[in-house]
């Protein structure tokens, strides 16, 4: 019996529409309404508050609402990535 | 910046390092030369083991200097099994210990050693009775925590040791949160092996000692030179040695003062966490504790989050749960305290060293509790 990862990973491998960040739901900025959150902006949101968060920030909203510099926020992403946290 | 993660580890001491110093630079010699600058070093050495052997109650000649704790953990495991490597071995050691513990005990169990882990109560204590029930006629060694890292809870050691004495099994203990921090004195905790590492005590990183009652077996860990009693061959990391011995002078001397002062803090801590949040939970033992270690419990939050936003602010803590890759693993501690999987991702803790202030006290509660209004505003 094959598992849902297992058909997942088998259908992808076939199908190149069904690429991981092609199935990323389209996010908007909880905040300002920007359209399309980059997968930063996703998962810095995910990371910083909650994993299963319903609502996500565009790096400046959510710099504000943390109240820390936005610079700070582009720093901690490649921090992540560079983790290799599977949120970026 | 706000440090308060010196469970994980600590800033040295000035003094540690002034001490230190010479032997990077002027006093640089090896310490098996034959000509003064190398005799100098050897007896830096020889000193700093008087020093650690002072400081938890031991002989000079029972002290071995290794790189750290997990080094030192590692080997007492290794060295019992391959002394009984012909008969079968049965080994006890609890469930919440450090991973350099608990991995060298799966890696025994792969060459066939019998490991039973100790279950603990609710608040990470490990019984006496439970450890007498796990006895087999053929348990040659346990290894149990003096106290742990993620909680800080102490264990019964004393009444462990009194007993595994009267029974003639080996005994080590874990001691690498407690050196410097609770008094440590091998001759009443009926120890054979205790471990411990100088970055935990405000000495340098790198550098830990294993203390080994004398008569008892330990084979070499490196093989080659005449360092360490025979048994740690290679060129001694000299200016580290030297910094933990005077590292745990300068704790035991200041260790009344300190461990009053971070009780206060941690207590400060808890009552001003809890005012702003009633729900949070303090995981651990209240009455045997190490002083400077809380560890919070935050329900319907990720404690790695938390951590994360701590960090923004420039506070320091952690988290107890790993989450470098976004699957964060819940703490094998806080699940064997009987905590759910979201409960022990929860959770941070918050570690006082000498050198926090209560001011600093204050600014941690509030940006804790102003990090958590964060994270709960957006769920």
């Amino acid at each position: 019996m094959w598992s849902i990862a297992g058909r997942t990973s088998l259908r992808s491998a076939s199908d190149p529409t069904l690429k991981w960040s092609n199935c990323v739901e389209k996010k908007s900025c909880y905040v300002c309404g920007k359209e399309a959150l980059s997968k930063s902006e996703i998962g810095l949101t995910k990371k910083l508050l909650d994993k299963d968060s319903k609502r996500f920030y565009c790096f400046d909203c959510l710099a504000e609402y943390l109240e820390v510099d936005a610079e700070i926020l582009l720093a901690k992403v490649e921090e992540f990535k560079k983790q290799g946290c599977k949120f970026f | 910046m706000i440090y308060a993660d010196n469970a994980a580890t600590t800033k040295i001491s000035d003094r540690a390092f002034e001490q230190m110093l010479p032997f990077l630079r002027e006093q640089y010699g090896n310490a098996s030369g034959q000509y003064s600058l190398g005799i100098k070093a050897k007896h830096a050495i020889e000193q700093a083991r008087k020093q650690v052997g002072a400081a938890i109650g031991a002989e000079p000649s029972e002290i071995i200097f290794t790189s750290g704790g997990s080094e030192a953990n590692s080997w007492v495991l290794r060295n019992v099994a391959e002394f009984y490597r012909d008969e079968p071995l049965h080994i006890i050691t609890s469930s919440i210990e450090h991973h350099s513990v608990l991995n060298s005990c799966r890696a025994l169990e792969q060459i066939g050693v019998e490991i039973t882990y100790l279950p603990v109560d609710s608040t990470g204590r490990v019984s006496i009775d439970v450890v007498k029930a796990a006895i087999k006629s053929n348990t040659k060694l346990v290894s149990i925590m003096l106290a742990n890292n993620e909680i800080g809870t102490i264990q019964p050691i004393t009444e462990i040791g009194q007993f595994l004495h009267e029974q003639g099994i080996l005994f080590h203990t874990d001691a690498v949160q407690a050196v410097g921090h609770i008094p440590v004195d091998v001759r009443e905790l009926r120890v054979d092996f205790l471990t411990a590492s100088a970055h935990k005590f405000n000495g340098a990183k790198g550098t830990g000692f294993l203390y080994k009652r004398s008569g008892r077996e330990l084979s070499p860990l490196v093989f080659g030179g005449k360092q360490e009693l025979g048994r740690r061959a290679g060129t001694e990391n000299v200016a580290g040695i030297v910094a933990a011995g005077y590292a745990i002078e300068e704790s035991i001397s200041e260790m009344d003062e300190i461990a009053n002062r971070l009780r206060e803090m941690v207590n400060a801590t808890i009552n001003g966490v809890k005012k702003r949040v009633p729900s949070v939970r303090v995981n651990g033992n209240m009455a045997h504790r190490l002083p400077g270690i809380v560890n919070l419990g935050f329900n319907g939050i990720s404690g790695g989050s938390l951590m994360h936003l701590l960090d923004l602010k420039g506070v320091y803590v952690s988290t107890s749960s790993a989450c470098a890759s976004g699957n964060d693993e819940p703490s094998h501690v806080l699940l064997a305290l009987g905590l759910n999987e979201q409960q022990a991702r929860s959770a941070i803790r918050i570690s006082y060293g000498k050198y926090n202030t209560p001011d600093e006290v204050k600014a941690i509660v509030a940006a804790v509790c102003d990090a958590y209004s964060k994270i709960k505003a957006n769920q």
